[in-house]
């Protein structure tokens, strides 16, 4: 099935931009609330084949949706194609980056009131092209293509952070390029040498991500241990470059410590975009590129990535107990949380990659509410040290109760978002077939005491106890302040406590992925067997 | 009505009204919010006594029934997972206790959570809303028929009762308590999700039917034998979160704290209802820890020392209100005990009669700080029983039962878990359960002494000792009928019994049996099983009542002598015995260390780890980072710009490499 409406999406931001350089500066947030918004409406108008009971027959790759191809680039002996299409790993991201984007640009309103109030153009138009990159990303099924929107999403966040951020905007910025850049470098080589690999098999080559999957010949040529790739096993290298690519965006320890900065210094809205969006560009990658392409060496690595997960858990818990700035509170506690998503996926098993995929798309509604949380009351006190504030429900009831609501669910409390994608990824680390499974599940549950442990401590010190006299003027969240928080409260909420909606339209597609994996889990699991495991 | 419906209305109710409170609280209404509460609760208690008569049905055994409510997450699982509701004897039991103490306790704070002059305190309809999110809560929480709604209903009663503690947020005594009551469940609810993910490996199901059922035959999901050990390991996993909810040794720390929030809260959640949830949850899992000897006993231990450790607490406490706490982590104590040593209808019956006296008292309580104007340290007031008749005598009525004086509640539930105790394989249990119930009888007469007998003495501030309203003193009159007669569903009228009059087996026992008979059935009747005594002698079946009728007028009258007639004794006592005396008052030093063992080293290690990531990872960034920076920096002497420069290194490099090309070709 042929369309277009995929090609649309992605660059409805542009022709946005277009019109925030033609107006005038300040027409600049309308036109981007507007723009956002409509690209948001659009995107749900691709729930339709979602929702039906046919949405996902068949195995992996061939049931994508509003799918198109066509030749792009043809020189050389090189094919690549505009090839976009969405099915249950990308469609529900693909919602969420347009709500997200949505309302940061509606949290962008208060723009000529920042300290840095320059360049309002810029800056939107930035924005609009922040989320073409991000769309583009999610619906590409071109590896080239993938490739090519990856590094657009890239400048732009570089310049959000490095013109209009806090005062060590610089060296955030740098950092955050320097990293993403090196990942690219790694995915760089790796899309090469598929390439050429690919070619070896098929005569022609391709960058199809589907076809490296799917198709039998590539496939076992890829996953052929007597391949090798500069001497070493190809499908291992293959996987440890693009895992590192990727699990520098997410981030993964130890390549995490560019996130702190940069969200610190990140004006709020950013900051919304960075953890609701961009970090789960990594974890989407695993499940679409690395996952599937090789799963021989998925499963070989499969105890690594779970002890990686574990330590993004606790590790970035613990460092969350030491935080006096609120900011970087949230920045770890976004670390932790995205080792649950690493974790489930590690483990293989339908539960855990459920678990992994419900807790992306949780985190993407919770952190973006936490840091505009985090935003509001910087915009009103101009400091985010936690033992500076105190007793803001009594000033702020309307705020206060809204941001225990964000909070909890950042938490894991039942009946709010964190719960089902924590206690699904645990449930599934703890009935995974490997032998170190469930250690590693009982060190992860005890992330959640960790969890809750900091996030009550913050909420005791910024929220409840006596009000200072400092704060005692401040006015409650505005309008515009409720309506942003509210969809995110919401959906918090709506994915809590009905979380069926939400796993029927993802579920089908990661069943299809772990098929694909299934011949690898099963090798791997005889040989633990024959091993007298 | 169909039991279905009734299910469905009973935490229904409650919610809604909960939920209409936060409209109408935002029109001004707030003085009224707690009608809309108190109609939902009440309608809720209808709809519970009507289920418990659908239940009880007509002469046969009681009903045993599963419902769905409806799909919760359909998406490839199995059928665990949905909203599934069972109701039988246990759940009406629980839901009769948990909503009609609420809607007293509800109708008490209508009085309570006012000031003199009868305006709404700050917060009023907040704290309405939040009660009728608790009942919805916790009847969640019993009506629960798998073990993911149980865990649901169990994380939200934990909510409600953090927000509740937290209530007057402004006071960071508060704020604390509200943390700490989390936390310490949080690591509770740590083992006991743990133990729920274990259930679920192992029969492949969380639905209370399956997995039960699978326990009683021995067996795995796959059919295989179920070890011993893997049984043991998942029961005493959910016995964690029972120490935490429960607030049972070591995890017990939150619940005198948590007296830092309103006083009906206190009655209602960390006395009567929530704190129960544990013992609930071990009966309703009976079959499971019937299974285990080894969890067994380790729940009757941990009860009886709870039960010992908070009495001898309690004996050196101020606060009228963190006495009575420790006095319920000291009946909790005994709850476990009887779970422990198979007892369990009798648990459940002490469960009951304890929600009337323990509620009672603590709202006696709240009518005495209210008097006193927030005054709750009992060395500052005293002789009240004059001016607060009411409350005195409902105290009165309320510390009998509590102590264990015959033919109150407290006596016959009490007695049946000592009782059961001494006739089991650890009957040293007994005797420490027998010894607390001494303890008991003093430091509740100790407190009734102090604050309503002697000479008039009022704290600064206060003119005289005032009764409270009607709202107040009404739940107090009902509470202290139930305090006083609720004990006779366990007892029935039989002329061969205790003072030729009483049998220790009443209704009950008979409408619980249903519930139990599987776990009894596994036990195999090695613990002692109450109220089947046939055969022996009179004494030998009832001598107990007479010893721990005898020890509870032994504590009352000591309380008498040593606070009404000798008051000099107590003080001498704790200054002869100055180092047990201070280790008592300081609660045995335990918050003292877990500050020092877990809560700072935990900080201290977050703080390293920040320490790691700011030095060493980043240090080892700036050393790769610095690399091409240094070998920029050596390079950057060649690009000088000046012609010579490169003339000269054009020169050398031809030089050179003719000199190369002429070695080879002469080699």
């Amino acid at each position: 099935m042929e369309s277009s409406i995929l090609s649309w999406l992605i660059f409805l931001p542009v022709i946005g931009i277009v019109f925030v350089l033609a107006a005038p500066g300040r027409y600049a947030r309308s036109i981007t609330w507007l723009f956002t918004f409509a690209v948001f409406l659009l995107s749900c108008t691709l729930f339709d084949p979602f929702l039906r009971s046919w949405a996902f027959d068949g195995p992996y790759g061939t049931n994508m949706h509003f799918e198109q191809i066509v030749e792009w680039i043809n020189v050389g002996g090189f094919h690549i194609n505009w090839h976009v299409g969405i099915d249950g790993i990308s469609f529900p991201l693909i919602i969420l980056t347009t709500l997200i984007t949505w309302l940061s640009a509606w949290a962008s309103w208060g723009f000529d009131k920042w300290k840095i109030n320059r360049s309002p153009k810029g800056y939107f138009a930035l924005f609009l092209l922040l989320e073409t990159g991000v769309l583009g990303t999610f619906a590409a099924l071109d590896f080239f293509l993938f490739y090519i929107f990856w590094e657009v999403m890239l400048l732009p966040m570089y310049f959000l952070i490095g013109v209009w951020g806090g005062p060590r905007k610089e060296y955030a910025a740098i950092k955050f390029f320097l990293y993403t850049l090196a990942g690219s470098v790694l995915m760089l080589i790796a899309l090469l040498a598929m390439y050429f690999a690919s070619a070896d098999v098929t005569g022609t080559g391709t960058f199809s991500l589907i076809e490296y999957a799917t198709h039998p010949e590539i496939a076992k040529e890829f996953n052929n241990p007597a391949r090798l790739f500069l001497g070493w096993p190809f499908a291992k290298v293959m996987f440890v470059m693009l895992f590192i690519g990727f699990m520098i965006k997410v981030p993964i320890f130890p390549f995490h410590t560019w996130l702190p900065d940069a969200h610190v210094e990140a004006p709020t809205p950013i900051s919304m975009i960075l953890a609701g969006i961009l970090l789960k560009l990594g974890a989407y990658g695993f499940l679409r590129v690395c996952y599937p392409i090789f799963p021989s060496a998925a499963v070989w690595a499969a105890y690594f990535l779970a002890v990686l997960g574990l330590v993004n858990i606790i590790y970035g818990a613990l460092c969350c107990l030491a935080q006096s700035d609120f900011k970087r509170l949230v920045a770890y506690s976004s670390i932790s949380h995205m080792g649950y998503v690493l974790l489930g996926i590690a483990v293989m098993t339908t539960v855990g990659f459920q678990g992994a995929m419900f807790q992306i798309l949780a985190h993407g509604i919770s952190s973006p509410m936490c840091f505009f949380l985090v935003g509001v009351i910087y915009d009103r006190a101009h400091h985010r040290d936690i033992n500076r504030f105190g007793g803001l429900w009594l000033s702020m009831p309307r705020y206060g109760s809204l941001a225990t609501l964000g909070f909890f669910a950042s938490l894991g409390l039942p009946g709010l978002c964190g719960f089902i994608g924590e206690i699904w990824v645990l449930l599934g680390t703890f009935s995974a077939p490997w032998p170190w499974a469930k250690p590693v599940a009982v060190i992860a549950a005890f992330g959640v005491v960790l969890t809750a442990g900091y996030i009550l401590w913050m909420i005791q010190r910024v929220y409840l106890g006596k009000l200072r006299k400092e704060y005692a003027s401040y006015p409650d969240a505005t309008a515009r302040e409720t309506a942003i928080l509210i969809p995110m409260a919401a959906l918090a909420i709506f994915m809590g406590i009905l979380p069926s909606y939400t796993f029927d339209l993802m579920n089908g597609t990661l069943a299809d992925v772990l098929d694909v994996l299934q011949p690898a889990i099963t090798a791997a699991q005889d040989v633990v067997i024959a091993m007298g495991g | 009505m169909e039991l279905k419906t009734l299910a469905i209305l009973i935490p229904m109710l409650p919610l809604i009204g909960a939920a209409l409170v936060g409209v109408v609280g935002l029109r001004g209404l707030r003085d009224r919010s707690h009608w809309l509460v108190l109609t939902g609760v009440g309608l809720s208690l209808v709809a519970a006594v009507w289920l418990s008569r659908i239940v009880k049905g007509g002469v046969g055994e009681p009903v045993v029934e599963s419902l769905t409510i409806y799909e919760w997450i359909s998406a490839g699982a199995g059928s665990w997972l949905n909203v599934t509701f069972r109701v039988d004897a246990l759940t009406s039991v629980m839901l009769l206790t948990v909503v009609g103490i609420s809607f007293l306790i509800i109708m008490y704070s209508v009085g309570y959570m006012r000031d003199h002059h009868g305006h709404a305190e700050r917060g009023y309809e907040r704290f309405f809303a939040f009660l009728g999110i608790f009942v919805f809560s916790m009847t969640t929480l019993v009506l629960a028929g798998n073990f993911l709604l149980l865990y649901l209903g169990w994380e939200l009663v934990g909510l409600s009762s953090y927000l509740l503690i937290g209530f007057y947020y402004q006071r960071p005594a508060a704020a604390a308590a509200a943390k700490k009551a989390f936390l310490v469940n949080r690591i509770g609810d740590f083992g006991f999700g743990l133990g729920i993910f274990l259930i679920y490996l192992t029969f492949r199901t969380l639905d209370y039917n399956a997995v039960f059922d699978m326990v009683e035959r021995g067996v795995m999901a796959d059919g295989t034998l179920l070890e011993t050990s893997r049984i043991t390991t998942i029961a005493l996993l959910l016995f964690c979160g029972a120490m935490g909810k429960s607030a049972q040794l070591p995890l017990h720390v939150w619940l005198p704290d948590a007296m830092e929030g309103p006083t009906p809260v206190s009655a209602l959640i960390h006395a009567a209802t929530m704190v129960t949830a544990g013992v609930y949850m071990v009966a309703r899992c009976s079959v499971i820890f019937a299974s285990s000897p080894l969890a067994m006993t380790l729940v009757a231990c941990i009860g009886a020392a709870t039960a010992f450790f908070a009495a001898t607490i309690a004996l050196t406490q101020f606060d009228l209100k963190r006495i009575l706490a420790y006095s319920t982590l000291s009946q909790l104590g005994y709850m476990f005990l009887g779970l422990g040593v198979g007892a369990f209808d009798s648990a459940i019956f002490h469960l009951y009669t304890h929600a009337f006296f323990k509620a009672l008292l603590f709202l006696c309580a709240g009518s005495v700080m209210h008097a006193m104007g927030g005054v709750i340290d009992i060395r500052r007031f005293g002789g009240l029983a004059k001016g607060m008749k009411v409350t005195a005598v409902t105290f009165w009525i309320g510390g009998l039962a509590l102590a264990g004086c015959p033919l109150l509640a407290g006596f016959w539930s009490k007695d049946e878990i000592v009782h059961a105790a001494l006739y089991s394989n650890m009957p040293w249990l007994g005797a420490v359960a027998l010894v607390t119930a001494l303890l008991t009888a003093f430091y509740t007469f100790r407190m009734i002494f102090i604050t309503f007998h002697g000479p008039l003495k009022l704290p600064q501030g206060v003119e005289h000792a005032h009764e409270s309203g009607r709202w107040v003193t009404v739940p107090l009159m009902l509470l202290a009928v139930g305090a006083a007669l609720a004990g006779y569903v366990g007892a029935t009228w039989h002329p061969g019994g205790f003072a030729g009059l009483f049998e220790t087996e009443g209704p009950i026992h008979h409408f619980l049996a249903t519930v139990f008979a599987p776990a009894q059935a596994v036990l195999g009747g090695g613990h002692g099983e109450v109220g089947s005594h046939g055969g022996a002698s009179y004494w030998a079946t009832y001598w107990l009542m007479y010893i721990s009728s005898a020890l509870a007028f032994w504590g009352i009258v000591t309380a008498w002598y040593f606070y009404r007639r000798a008051p000099m004794v107590p003080g001498a006592i704790a200054l002869w015995a100055a180092p047990v005396y201070r280790l008592l008052y300081n609660k045995y030093y335990v918050d003292e260390i877990y500050d020092v063992v877990f809560v700072r080293p935990l900080r201290r290690f977050g703080g390293l780890c920040y320490d790691a990531d700011r030095f060493f990872i980043n240090g080892l960034l700036w050393l790769i980072a610095a690399v091409p920076r240094a070998i920029g920096y050596g390079l950057r002497g060649w690009q000088h710009g000046a012609m010579q420069g490169y003339a000269l290194a054009m020169v050398v490099g031809l030089l050179a490499i003719m000199l190369w090309a002429l070695i080879r070709s002469a080699a």
